[in-house]
């Protein structure tokens, strides 16, 4: 914090923030690689910048996991692409994660106060 | 789960490189779009992807599991290592596979001796039950037929209870007529044992029945030897004892227990079992028990009940239970009767091996450890670039198991190749020696003692390894080679190797010993040139004493008249021949006091035609051996041994006095003495015995013996076909020589004489190998030490003596706790031994000896080497 370098930090955001990310991102339908890293970030408006590369072991491991599956396809400006699906799985481990989410934000609200919130 | 994406990995991270170049073209296309210059479009994705080697890594890494990566690269490691050091893995190897090897082949005699269970249902629950008159002989008398009965429905501890004898019959319908041992058994001694057959039925209670027609049931091994394994065997009639008996089923293939049987009756079958005087006499003992525990009964209940309905006859019938005969039952657990006399050898010689595989992993321990000192450079250097401890450790034992196993591998198939000479030993010890194979258990337990003798001889080296000091690195190469701390590790494996080498060779010195004297005894007879058969008698056919005379005399006269026969006999027992215990009986000597209410004195009977003891070579001490006037029609005559002469008629001789074996209803007179022979077997001592002339004893169970001059098998056809000009349908079995019958008897403690020699002299060789081995590492080490001391003006003598007192160092103090362990070790041999104890002075004295004379000798060549150090030279050196 002090030294200011969050943005860079974001890399190491907690595991399974950045899961829950993908796993939201696929909601709106398959989407390969490229496509969720550049939607993330833009729907952040920018802030949640991740290091492209470090999408692919999160996405390896909701693969393994079952939450996602893969297939290869074409990109929009026809490229082979691996595009990645949100099975049923998934979309329950969705639920389950935006709610958890939720509940810690609250939480974390409520403990660090509006004025403090502001005051920064 | 993690196996499959194991597997999968390099399949992914391919797939990988494709997805991240097609994602790094995507970010190109769109920073081009946002209007950079290819060279900045290419950088600028690049940078925000981030480094894709990195990415690919770390998924590689997720799909990994890391001990497996780590064992195959130890693995790997240490193959190279091992194959640039061929000697030492061929030692190794050699080592290892020979002291595995002797350790899984005696595990299979085990395993299919005494771990296995028994091809019976419920084993532990079966008993033989048998009868003993302990106050007049320790041989079982066995029970009548009244006696089974009774202890049938007296008892409270039993589900059944059957009954069991054997007897040899002459079965006709074959191609030739043949001797059948046959098991009489009643109808539930099948369900007894839970035994069921591969083919027909067994005997059922309708077949015991008075007047049911004969079955037979014929065990498995002789179905296969005599019918080929004829399934259309079941049906056939056979004849035997003049009636026809009908073949019903056939047995699975047990072991061959309570006896040899070739095919099995029920009691009603039997002319001797069904007769009514049999039946009738409660005296008529021949059979023996066999019962089956009620669920939850011991064998220590039973023994209780069976005395209590012992009590109860004894009341009832005080005739036929003496309190001077100490009548008792006897129950034994079947297991324990088909195994005590295997497991004490096997585990004897098991505990041997397993002493020589220990001493083969101190001495591989110690050559690691050598090698390890030499390698000590390397590992400081691994260590140094961030290897941790366990990393070294882990590497070396890697290694070390990787020998290990190779040994194994070997030892595995030493074993093999050497089961079927060890079933063949095993067979004289144990009618399970057919269970004996090489099977699931054999294996794992060779693979087990392969893994255990790796962490036995790689966790010291590895240990050592894993402390190595960085600072070592700066050490000159000739202080690395061992510390002073590596060499009082050595030294105490080169004691410990001594220690347990001295216990093998004693235990290997005292059966030598034991061997020895078995050899060096005396049977009383001269056993070379004698030709044995059985010619028993088929009683219904013979049931005139005249009939069996006649036969017998013809016999005896043509084989006798033979050219190459010296002389012919027929006895009731042959010398030696341990199938067959003593016939005993009470006797009275005429003009010495009767002692009434005690046993009578107990002496053996034996049965001999005239020329028995000039076939056999028995002295005639005094008086004469039988006649072939001492007939029926003669006064009764007999002859007794020197042994019986001394106790009875200590200061006179016998000749001429009389005694009597029915209570003094008939007597009989002493006509001559003999030499002791010793009937029953090597180790066994003559007891008092009396000889009766053949023509005046009912004799059918009978022996031909003849003296030849040569070879005495060669003569086998000529005298059988006499027999067979006699009486062509009497059957002539178990043709053998006495020298045969000999080696027999000493053919078990030869072989495990053998194998605990074998044992002992492999270990001697490799404690002496390790001796020598350590002091000549030593020696290398002092070299510079040694050369100065001679360039300051040591005698020769002086470093020599120097030298040998630090090689004999570790082997003294090996010596000296290997004499304490050998005094507890050998106890255990004590029942395997013949007229030798086991802590026998002079075999100690004698091993103690040889040992440093041995180990003396293992010094002498590094002494020499140091003697001959060239003091310029060594100090030049430095």
């Amino acid at each position: 914090m002090a030294r200011g370098k969050q943005v860079d930090k974001s890399g190491e955001m907690l595991q399974g923030t950045l899961d829950m990310l993908v796993l939201r991102t696929l909601v709106t339908g398959d989407a390969h690689g490229h496509t969720i890293a550049k939607v993330i970030e833009r729907t952040s408006e920018d802030v949640l910048e991740v290091e492209q590369g470090s999408l692919y072991p999160a996405l390896h491991r909701l693969e393994d996991r079952g939450w996602v599956s893969s297939y290869w396809g074409a990109s929009e400006n026809n490229r082979k692409a691996k595009f990645y699906r949100l099975t049923a799985a998934g979309r329950k481990q969705l639920v389950a994660e935006t709610s958890r989410w939720r509940q810690m934000a609250r939480a974390i609200g409520l403990v660090m106060g509006e004025d403090m919130l502001s005051g920064q | 789960m993690s196996l499959r994406r194991y597997f999968r990995r390099r399949h992914w991270d391919a797939e990988r490189v494709q997805e991240f170049e097609a994602h790094i073209q995507n970010e190109i296309d769109d920073n081009l779009a946002r209007g950079m210059s290819r060279e900045v479009a290419r950088r600028q994705a690049y940078l925000k992807f981030g480094n894709p080697a990195r990415v690919r890594e770390e998924i590689w890494k997720m799909n990994s599991i890391a001990p497996l990566e780590n064992l195959l690269r130890d693995g790997r490691y240490a193959w190279r290592t091992l194959l640039r050091n061929p000697g030492y893995a061929l030692v190794a190897v050699l080592t290892l596979g020979l002291g595995i090897g002797a350790n899984t082949a005696i595990f299979t005699v085990i395993n299919g001796v005494l771990l296995r269970p028994l091809p019976y249902a419920e084993s532990r629950q079966i008993l033989h039950l048998d009868q003993v008159a302990a106050r007049l002989s320790p041989d079982p008398i066995g029970f009548s037929v009244q006696e089974i009965r009774d202890y049938r429905e007296q008892n409270h501890v039993f589900s059944d209870l059957a009954e069991y004898h054997s007897m040899t019959f002459t079965l006709l319908g074959t191609k030739n007529p043949e001797r059948v041992a046959t098991g009489v058994v009643s109808a539930n001694y099948f369900d007894v044992l839970g035994v069921k057959p591969v083919l027909g039925r067994l005997i059922t209670p309708a077949d015991e029945s008075l007047n049911a027609p004969p079955v037979l049931v014929l065990t498995y091994a002789y179905w296969m030897k005599e019918f080929g394994g004829d399934r259309k065997i079941v049906g056939r009639a056979f004849e035997m004892n003049d009636r026809v008996h009908t073949v019903v089923g056939v047995l699975p293939p047990l072991p061959e227990y309570p006896e040899a049987n070739d095919v099995y009756m029920p009691t009603t079958s039997c002319p001797s079992r069904s007769s009514e005087k049999m039946i009738a006499d409660r005296d008529m003992r021949m059979m023996t028990g066999f019962a089956r525990l009620k669920p939850g009964v011991t064998a220590a209940q039973a023994r209780a009940d069976l005395a209590a309905i012992q009590n109860r006859l004894a009341i009832a019938y005080p005739k036929s239970y003496p309190a001077s005969a100490g009548t008792a039952a006897l129950v034994t657990p079947v297991e324990q009767e088909l195994t005590h006399a295997a497991r004490p050898t096997f585990l004897t010689l098991l505990g041997a091996a397993g002493l020589v595989l220990l001493l083969a992993c101190a001495n591989l321990a110690n050559l690691a450890l050598s090698r390890q000192m030499r390698r000590s450079r390397e590992m400081a250097i691994r260590m140094a670039t961030g290897a941790s401890q366990w990393n070294v450790f882990r590497q070396l034992l890697t290694e070390s198991m990787m020998v290990a196993l190779a040994g194994g591998v070997l030892g595995v198939g030493i074993a093999a190749a050497g089961s079927k000479v060890l079933i063949a030993y095993a067979a004289r010890m144990t009618p399970l020696s057919g269970e004996i194979r090489l099977d699931g258990w054999v294996l794992l337990f060779g693979f087990g003692i392969s893994l255990l003798a790796g962490l036995l001889f790689g966790t010291l080296p590895g240990y050592v390894a894993s402390r190595v000091r960085i600072t070592s690195l700066a050490d000159a190469g000739e202080r690395s080679a061992g510390s002073e701390g590596g060499t009082k590790v050595r030294n105490a494996l080169v004691a410990a190797q001594v220690m347990f080498s001295f216990v093998l060779l004693m235990c290997a010195g005292l059966m030598l010993r034991s061997l020895y004297n078995l050899l060096s005894v005396d049977p009383g007879f001269k056993a070379s040139n004698v030709l044995s058969m059985q010619t028993s008698l088929n009683w219904t056919k013979y049931k005139k004493d005249e009939d069996k005379r006649n036969f017998f005399h013809q016999v005896l006269e043509r084989a006798g008249a033979l050219p190459g026969a010296e002389a012919a006999a027929v006895s009731m027992s042959v010398p030696l021949n341990s199938d067959m215990g003593p016939m005993s009986g009470g006797v009275i000597v005429e003009g010495q006091p009767v002692h009434p209410g005690e046993p009578t004195p107990q002496v053996d009977y034996e049965v001999a035609s005239p020329d028995y003891f000039r076939v056999l070579g028995v002295p005639v001490l005094s008086g004469r051996s039988f006649f072939d006037s001492d007939t029926a029609q003669a006064p009764a005559v007999a002859v007794v041994n020197e042994r019986m002469a001394k106790h009875y008629w200590p200061t006179q001789s016998a000749v001429g006095h009389r005694i009597s074996v029915d209570k003094g209803k008939t007597w009989t007179t002493v006509v001559g003495v003999v030499s002791n022979v010793r009937q029953y077997g090597l180790e066994k001592e003559a007891a008092d015995s009396i000889y009766f002339p053949l023509y005046q004893v009912d004799l059918t169970s009978a022996h031909l013996l003849v003296r030849t001059r040569s070879d005495p098998m060669r003569m086998a056809n000529q005298v059988t076909s006499i027999i067979h000009d006699v009486d062509p349908q009497q059957p002539v079995t178990q043709i053998r020589t006495l020298d045969e019958l000999r080696s027999a008897q000493l053919g078990t403690p030869k072989v495990t004489a053998i194998l605990l020699g074998l044992f002992a002299m492999v270990a001697l060789f490799i404690t002496i190998v390790g001796v020598s081995g350590t002091l000549a590492l030593s020696v290398a080490r002092r070299s510079k030490e040694i050369g100065i001391r001679i360039a300051l003006g040591a005698t020769k003598e002086k470093i020599l003596g120097n030298v040998l007192a630090r090689g004999m160092a570790p082997v003294l103090a090996g010596l000296a706790v290997g004499v304490v362990a050998a005094i507890f070790a050998t106890r255990l041999l004590a029942n395997l031994l013949f007229a030798v104890g086991p802590d026998d002075p002079l075999t100690f004295a004698g091993i103690v000896a040889l040992l440093l004379v041995v180990a003396m000798a293992g010094c002498v060549i590094p002494a020499r080497r140091a003697v001959s150090v060239d003091p310029m030279k060594a100090l030049r050196t430095e």
